[in-house]
């Protein structure tokens, strides 16, 4: 056993421990100090991690030392230690980002608890990612569940009350459907532990395909629920809208993806694609998929907030997540997952850097942000390169996330379905394009304006650029990230 | 030098990019600059042109994204035509944008699209030319909408919406295309060599015409041109003209007989319809032109019904009809270019912008009035000019269809720009309204002498046609 097996469970533990330690001190330096380092130190660890495990394949990780239909197991191949790289490096920067921006949203006591709440969350997440027990992630869920409610109500206005208790209720019940799934699974095959119950259900698979059918129905209706798959997406715009800048990036560019990755686990490695592809419901999954692409880039355009804008794409890239998952092939998996990277840098970038343009102007609404380029160049650049990755600009990672896609359909025969990511493409560019063309050309309404110099000093925007640099990274060298992912997925069955 | 190809891109978005941090002491630096390093580019694009060798593959992300630039003659064409007339409107813009102001930003986007346009010609993939060509959109948006007012923005924005649809039907057609051949390579005669024509080829062809045809400004995809003809003149003239719906009819080139090869274009029974709206587009283009009252517009409508030349010249696919196409790609750009200019001047001197206004003014601006009628003439075609030379080939490839009517079609839309061009010079040199003072309203030399050189260029191309000729005969005799 080689040193580097213990690290995903030293990494959750290190979130843990420090977010219950910095309630103990009551400085809000000591509270950053403890969050980030922790934060740094799983980030360094993850990467040693996904290093070991490129060079010598998936294992198992026996966190009790008993094996396996006892003790809890963690399963780490190459796709959970990118997951893990990539939590790692969006928490790393938003935590970075938050030193510079969180004092504007929360009140001063609120800002210990915001970061005991983002190492809770990021280490539950982790967890889901990492286990391979469905149990123990469905704890893992729950924390998640709560710790993201909470950095939504953590900013203590009215309506964060409402959206995150909102959450709260559709979140409460995904996990409740879930429950029923796990429930269900195990009084069919008395397993927990997701290869177990992937054995016992190849042998007991044509009797019981019904009760089959409605437990992937639970996981697929209460895991939709929680990573906003269209039409289960309605708490997303409110939570994502009103929590702080940092808080909406954490939750779309995180959150939404550790409830997929669980969902492609169960799909792959407790189903089986055997046992799913009888069943009808990837091409449930397919179509929900498509409409939301279409449906949640048709809603963005109908915004007048900015960030309920960017919160609605969220919904429309979540489409193309299960779009790929649909499709049930291995190239339809793997764009999926390419797409969860591009879509946690790109969204990520966008959410902090609107966050910036709201807290330096004061205005929420797209129509009052004609002329902020001129103030906030770099800023406003930030957000058109994250716009143009969306709308599907060559170079940046949107583009080779949708050219994944184009191959997967054409592979899997489905040549129409090109439509739906194309459409879907031009739809995003109505929405992005106006803000940032009216960003910076719009001078008419600069007529008679006192420039105020709003603009970040740039070692703020540091963070923000580093994400934006991952987008632009995985623009000009996506093969490589792709071809890891392939050679990861077949560690997942 | 593999990356050789790269300097004349990135050179121009230096200089952009520099021209935000220099302190010009004046602004005749900031024209040295400006000039200097605009003229500096030219060499460096012939520099590309001549190397010895014409393959630079710039970076492989994967089997379909690659960036692959080559040197080929077609975008020799392409290039050299782009690159010098590139050096004329710099020259001209300098006291035209002094008019207009913003020149900083004026110049700036002027610069980047120098760049792109660069990128467009040298591209040896369809992939590395989307690339540029969705750049394009970008970098000529600013310049569509300089003057900033609210028509400016409601006609960038349709030329957005335009755009980005058309280089949605591109993306679509490439993948098609490639989900077929798996290679995207510009090759003379196209990589179809032992495919069978089936359905998804013929649709990623139409899907791909269509879809160009859009920056081509073929109808009914036309109307977003006459709307960005709200820009300055220069940029009308550059980029409307020249640089922007050439590129498109450019990536018809290379899209038919590069990537599909005439063969199995001609195997796929797509021409007829394709044609009907070509010539819709010649014809409508024509008759709308004439009753367009705004100079400017009713030379974009004449540039609207002029591309429809060049793509039935295309889609005849033969060497007559392509050499046509080449030569009138070539002679329009000049032509427009200088027609474009000389209503500039006009602009910029009196602010006339319709053809009631400008009664008697070839009494004032000889010089300029004496270029425009020497350009519409040649775009008449009227023999010896340059116009004549490319619709003869035009004619000749139609015959050699067999199809008469083409010919009949070319001759009925010469009469036409004779009808939509000429009342233009008729009504500035001959009801002269003598009672106006005359005094000469010539504009500076830096405007003139551009106009006066390219009228000469127009001149010898049609008098001398050989030398241009022979060089694009032996491209469309390597194409067909």
């Amino acid at each position: 056993m080689a040193v580097y097996n213990s690290y995903p469970l030293v990494i959750i533990l290190v979130l843990f421990i420090s977010a219950f330690a910095i309630p103990i001190f009551k400085s809000i330096k000591a509270a950053r100090t403890i969050g980030i380092s922790a934060a740094g130190i799983s980030f360094v660890l993850s990467i040693l991690t996904l290093m070991g495990v490129k060079e010598n394949g998936a294992y198992y990780f026996r966190v009790g030392h008993y094996d396996a239909p006892w003790g809890i197991e963690f399963h780490i191949g190459i796709i959970e230690g990118l997951m893990g790289v990539l939590f790692m490096t969006v928490s790393l920067a938003v935590l970075w980002f938050s030193i510079y921006s969180i004092d504007h949203d929360l009140s001063k006591k609120k800002v210990p608890l915001f970061y005991t709440l983002v190492n809770l969350l990021v280490g539950s997440l982790l967890g889901i990612v990492f286990s391979d027990d469905l149990f123990n992630c469905f704890v893992f869920i729950e924390i998640s569940s709560i710790a993201s409610c909470g950095i939504v109500v953590v900013k203590d206005k009215k309506e964060n009350i409402k959206a995150a208790l909102k959450y709260l209720i559709l979140s409460s019940l995904g996990s409740g459907l879930v429950l029923m799934g796990i429930a269900l699974v195990y009084s069919l095959t008395g397993h927990l532990n997701m290869p177990h119950i992937h054995e016992a259900l190849v042998s007991i698979y044509p009797e019981h395909s019904r009760n089959m059918l409605i437990a992937i129905g639970l996981f697929t209706v209460g895991l939709g629920v929680k990573s906003a798959m269209f039409p289960l997406h309605t708490w997303l715009p409110d939570a994502h809208t009103f929590a702080p800048a940092s808080s909406s990036a954490l939750l779309s560019a995180l959150v939404l993806k550790a409830y997929v990755i669980l969902y492609i686990k169960i799909i792959h490695r407790v189903f089986g694609m055997s046992i799913v592809g009888e069943l009808p419901v990837l091409n449930i999954v397919l179509l929900l998929g498509a409409v939301g692409m279409i449906a949640g880039s048709v809603l963005a355009i109908l915004q007048k907030n900015l960030k309920r804008m960017v919160a609605y794409s969220s919904v429309a890239q979540m489409g193309y997540v299960f779009f790929g998952i649909g499709l049930g092939t291995t190239m339809g998996l793997a764009a999926a997952i390419f797409q969860i990277f591009n879509h946690a840098f790109t969204k990520s970038a966008l959410f902090l850097s609107a966050g910036s343009i709201l807290e330096k102007t004061g205005k929420k609404n797209i129509s009052d942000l004609k002329g902020v380029g001129k103030e906030m160049p770099f800023t406003m650049a930030i957000f058109a390169i994250g716009g143009m990755s969306l709308v599907g600009i060559p170079l940046l990672s949107g583009f080779n996330s949708k050219w994944n896609f184009a191959v997967a359909v054409i592979e899997a025969h489905r040549v129409e379905l090109l439509a739906v990511v194309l459409i879907s493409s031009l739809l995003n560019a109505l929405y992005y394009f106006p803000i940032i063309i009216n960003g910076y050309f719009g001078e008419e309404s600069l007529e008679g304006k006192v420039y105020r110099n709003t603009e970040r000093p740039i070692k703020e925007l540091l963070p923000v650029i580093v994400l934006v640099l991952g987008v632009i990274y995985f623009g000009v060298s996506g093969g490589g990230l792709l071809s890891l992912i392939e050679a990861g997925i077949p560690a997942l069955n | 030098m593999k990356f050789l190809a790269l300097v004349p891109i990135v050179f121009p978005m230096a200089l952009a990019a520099g021209m935000h941090f220099i302190e010009f002491k004046n602004e005749k630096h900031r024209r040295a600059y400006l000039f200097g390093g605009v003229f500096l580019n030219f060499i460096f694009a012939m520099m590309v042109l001549s190397t010895a060798q014409p393959e630079m593959h710039i970076l492989k992300i994967n089997d379909f994204m690659e960036i692959y630039f080559k040197v080929d003659g077609m975008s020799k064409l392409f290039l050299a035509m782009t690159s010098v007339l590139w050096i004329f409107t710099t020259a001209y813009s300098f006291d035209y944008m002094n008019h207009e102001g913003k020149e900083q930003k004026f110049f700036t986007y002027f610069l980047v699209t120098a760049g792109v346009i660069v990128g467009i010609s040298l591209a040896g993939n369809i992939f590395t030319f989307y690339i540029f060509y969705e750049f394009l959109t970008l970098s000529t948006f600013p310049l569509v909408i300089h003057t900033g007012t609210r028509e400016a923005l409601a006609s960038g924005k349709k030329y957005l919406i335009y755009s980005f649809s058309g280089a949605t039907l591109v993306l679509l057609g490439m993948i098609l295309l490639f989900s077929v051949t798996g290679n995207l390579e510009f090759m003379p005669g196209g990589v179809l060599q032992g495919f069978a024509i089936g359905k998804r080829l013929t649709a990623a062809y139409v899907i791909l015409f269509l879809g160009f045809s859009v920056k081509a400004a073929m109808v009914p995809f036309h109307s977003w041109l006459p709307a960005a003809m709200v820009a300055p003149t220069p940029v009308s003239a550059l980029l409307h003209a020249v640089a922007v719906v050439k590129s498109g009819i450019f990536a018809l080139v290379r899209t038919t007989f590069y990537l599909f090869g005439a063969e199995a274009v001609k195997a796929m029974h797509v021409r007829g319809y394709l044609s009907i709206l070509i010539v819709l587009t010649i014809l409508m283009g024509s008759f709308v032109a004439l009753h367009q009252e705004n100079l400017k517009k009713r030379l974009a409508y004449s540039t609207i019904s002029q591309l429809g030349y060049i793509m039935l010249g295309i889609l005849l696919l033969n060497e007559d009809g392509l050499t046509g196409a080449l030569l009138h790609l070539i002679n329009h750009a000049v032509i427009k270019i200088t027609l474009f200019f000389c209503v500039g001047i006009i602009m910029y001197r009196t602010g006339y912008k319709t053809i009631g206004e400008i009664r008697g003014i070839g009494k004032k601006m000889p010089i300029t009035m004496g270029c425009f009628s020497i350009a519409s003439i040649s775009l008449i075609g009227l023999p010896p000019s340059n116009g004549f030379v490319s619709k003869w080939y035009l004619a000749m490839g139609g015959l050699q269809e067999n199809r008469a009517i083409f010919v009949v079609i070319l001759l009925v839309s010469a009469i036409l720009t004779a009808g939509y061009l000429l009342p233009i010079v008729v009504t500035a040199f001959f009801p002269g309204e003598m009672e106006r003072e005359l005094v000469n309203k010539e504009p500076p030399l830096m405007m003139l002498v551009p106009v006066l050189m390219l009228t000469g260029i127009t001149v010898v191309f049609g008098l001398f046609p050989n030398y241009i000729l022979h060089f694009i005969q032996n491209i469309s005799r390597s194409l067909i």
